[in-house]
């Protein structure tokens, strides 16, 4: 049928294959870098545990998998069940995957789909009830059927392919609505205004706790690394929402003590580097350690699986319930910048924003190879930005490990014409 | 300097607004008693016909009492007579802006007691559809205009008299502020004439409608307001302002999502740093629950009061998290 052995195969060969993609990355996290924050031991053990030992991703209730920002966690958790985020970002499920879609197709859908089809996959969620795919790009749209065909209940979240008109936002309100009465079928409980608002203060929480750690990146000469942001909203995906919160205030308070000590993690000339397009998603952090292997610093980011997950806030006018369900809705999709949306404004004016908040000297575009939306949005992309003078290095890339030799030549000669200017502005 | 702006803009807007609403509703609907007497230009409706509390005037009624006056003498010595109540009126308009409407008309703020009264019944909120929206805004500029045409009509005797202050027969102010000081004289209809009757009438139809609409639907009157029409038409000009900063904003839609007038500019608009629009009632809602720092601000004279901040939000949409501090 195909080259690639599949789990049901060889389950404990794949298993320890996939754990060693795992174990490299950690350890190159860990080891070529001096000055890990001390914090980051809660992260590393937690993707050690996960990802190398395979254990369970932990859960109360129903385990409900997400496949993209868009699905609104704090209902998952208001009906007493835990979301996991599916995406992957591993090359061996990226493999798998393969079978199911067209060969130039976008390694997160493939991985994502090679994971669930995969039989003793990591991370473990082996007891996933349902799976909510919202529908957005055309990869992910059409994976539906696929995992229903493995056997998964899914539930299509349906997204309109535009935000900005009121329509589009009644539409999503409504689908958010047909969501919560699944989620009510799957798990037998009611939807209340207390536990939607229990549920929604602890994403809060958390979003605080993440919003702490990205002003915090506002600091030059830099507190801590890209590669280890990159870590800790990749834990996000499957970790408990509150130990997940609360190693993160800590990772916080170590951050600020070391900013009262005038601690450096980069050196002073180190260009920053505003990182953008498709998600890099453990243990596909090629890109971002890439560029901090070459002497950058990744100190901020507009992807899915970081800022673009956690940053944005819901606002409530009246606590009723009416009014926090609508509220979610409209967080999960008006401030998104999604490539898939009809309009690229707002991606482009959150690109010049954060390349100004972060005093960014350059950006890196990475577009998954066969994901066509970042694809196309990156003409205009780099047009607005070579309009306000900031360079910007595109990678077309994948999982596969074989490009790593070229990217870290291009990388290293981005990041020196980043220097050489940053000296002739001086 | 920091930590007061800081303090400032963590502000719990509800409950400042609320304890600013019943300073002023207890000055303008009572003040009288206490010998308060702010003239008879006042551009908020502390209406004219509570006799015995009212610590100034409403506008509108002698505005609409000049303009009914024969043309001879309107165009004559009168005219400036007029002119000047205008100028008046405009100056303390100047100050506050649109912030009038938010912060001190009786009425807006009667309609916020009733909202708070429906969520405490855990009763929602209805909104209009944008197409609805659209055409209702504009109904507050045709009743602007019969108002100043009524009584012209009137002076120039091309209408008959008894249309006195024709607003004023209609408008829920009337027979709704002097019921707090006891008055419930105006709650009738005046059948003295014809045309006494169906304004009076249609005065209660409007109060009922007032109180109706004002139970299901945020500011529900202020839509069609004439006073908000006529304030807006003065705006450009005014000291307190309403500011945006397109750059810092997601456009997230949290601004739109609480404004009481569902005005959708204040979130999409990003070009226009002037962001005021004429249903703004400058409650400063939309500030208060703006979550990137500085997008929104209010500024008086040049100088910034309230602005949005990370903190402030995270404070006002608090719900049990907040042990954690930011470093800046
Ligand atoms: S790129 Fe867009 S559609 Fe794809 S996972 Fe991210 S947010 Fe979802
Ligand atoms: S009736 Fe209305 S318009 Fe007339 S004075 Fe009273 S509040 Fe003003
Ligand atoms: S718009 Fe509302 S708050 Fe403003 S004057 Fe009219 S009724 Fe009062
Ligand atoms: S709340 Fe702030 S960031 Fe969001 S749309 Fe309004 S002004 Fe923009
Ligand atoms: S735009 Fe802002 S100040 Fe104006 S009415 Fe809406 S929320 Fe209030």
């Amino acid at each position: 049928m195909n080259s690639t052995p599949t789990d049901a195969a060889a389950p404990a060969y794949n298993r320890s294959r996939q754990a060693r993609e795992a174990e490299t990355l950690l350890d190159r996290i860990e080891d070529d870098f001096p000055d890990n924050p001390q914090a980051m031991r809660y992260f590393y053990d937690l993707f050690r545990n996960v990802y190398c030992h395979g254990e369970p991703v932990r859960h109360q209730g129903t385990l409900v998998g997400t496949t993209c920002i868009h699905a609104p966690e704090e209902l998952i958790y208001a009906f007493g069940a835990t979301p996991v985020r599916l995406c992957n970002g591993s090359y061996h499920y990226d493999q798998i995957g393969a079978d199911f879609m067209p060969a130039k197709s976008c390694p997160l859908v493939k991985a994502t789909l090679g994971s669930l089809h995969a039989k003793a996959a990591v991370p473990n969620t082996q007891s996933l009830e349902l799976i909510v795919n919202p529908t957005t790009c055309d990869q992910k749209t059409k994976a539906s059927a696929m995992m229903e065909a493995m056997g998964y209940k899914v539930h299509d979240l349906e997204l309109p392919p535009a935000k900005e008109s009121e329509e589009a936002r009644l539409y999503w309100q409504r689908s958010v609505r047909s969501f919560a009465l699944r989620l009510r079928e799957l798990t037998g409980r009611k939807l209340t205004r207390n536990n939607l608002k229990a549920a929604m203060a602890r994403t809060a929480r958390a979003q605080a706790a993440f919003r702490t750690l990205h002003q915090l990146r506002k600091s030059a000469p830099a507190l801590f690394l890209g590669k280890d942001a990159f870590l800790v909203t990749n834990a996000y995906f499957f970790d408990d929402i509150d130990r997940w919160t609360e190693a993160v205030e800590q990772l916080n308070a170590e951050l600020r003590s070391r900013q009262t000590e005038g601690f450096q993690a980069a050196q002073k000339r180190a260009p920053r580097i505003l990182f953008t397009g498709s998600p890099p998603i453990f243990p596909n952090l090629k890109l971002p350690l890439l560029i901090e292997e070459a002497g950058g610093v990744v100190v901020a980011d507009e992807t899915c699986s970081a800022n673009r997950m956690l940053y944005d806030m819901t606002a409530v006018d009246e606590w009723l319930l009416n009014d926090m369900v609508d509220g979610l809705a409209d967080r999960y999709l008006k401030p998104c910048t999604c490539p898939i949306f009809t309009r690229n404004d707002d991606r482009q004016r959150r690109l010049l924003q954060l390349a100004a908040d972060f005093n960014v000297d350059g950006v890196v575009y990475q577009a998954f190879a066969g994901c066509q939306v970042y694809e196309m949005e990156y003409r205009s992309i780099a047009d607005v930005l070579a309009a306000q003078g900031i360079p910007m290095l595109y990678v077309e890339t994948d999982y596969s490990p074989d490009d790593m030799g070229q990217l870290s030549t291009r990388i290293e000669a981005f990041l020196e014409s980043l220097k050489t200017r940053k000296r002739n502005k001086q | 300097m920091k930590r007061i702006r800081d303090a400032i803009n963590g502000v719990d807007l509800r409950r400042f607004r609320f304890w600013l609403q019943l300073f002023f509703f207890v000055l303008l609907v009572y003040g009288g008693y206490l010998a308060v007497n702010l003239g008879q230009y006042l551009p908020t409706f502390s209406c004219g016909f509570n006799d015995a509390g009212r610590g100034g005037i409403c506008y509108l009624l002698p505005l609409q009492h000049q303009l009914a006056m024969s043309w001879r003498t309107l165009f004559g010595w009168a005219g400036l007579m007029v002119v000047q109540g205008f100028l008046f009126f405009a100056l303390w308009f100047f100050v506050l802006n649109k912030g009038w409407c938010g912060y001190v008309c009786p009425l807006g703020t009667i309609q916020d007691w009733i909202t708070s009264l429906r969520t405490r019944l855990g009763i929602r909120y209805s909104r209009y559809t944008e197409g609805q929206f659209r055409r209702l805004t504009l109904i507050k500029y045709l009743l602007l205009a019969l108002m100043i045409l009524i009584p012209l009509g009137i002076g120039g005797a091309l209408l008959p008299h008894d249309m006195g202050t024709p607003f004023c027969d209609i408008c829920p102010g009337r027979m709704i502020i002097p019921m707090f000081t006891g008055d419930f004289s105006q709650l009738t209809i005046d059948f003295s004439t014809k045309t006494t009757t169906v304004m009076t009438a249609l005065g209660l139809l409007v109060t009922g409608l007032f109180l109706g609409g004002a139970f299901f639907k945020k500011r529900f009157f202020c839509f069609f307001c004439p006073m908000s029409a006529l304030h807006y038409l003065l705006s450009k000009p005014a000291l307190l302002r309403l500011k945006k900063d397109g750059a810092k904003c997601t456009r997230c839609g949290d601004c739109y999502r609480v404004c009481d007038m569902e005005i959708r500019e204040i979130a999409d608009e990003v070009k226009d740093p002037r962001i005021m629009q004429d249903d703004c009632i400058m409650c400063l809602k939309c500030v208060a629950t703006c979550p990137e720092p500085g997008a929104l601000k209010a500024t008086f004279a040049g100088i910034t009061l309230f602005e949005s901040t990370e903190q402030g939000f995270i404070k006002r949409m608090n719900q049990g998290h907040n042990d954690e501090q930011h470093p800046h």
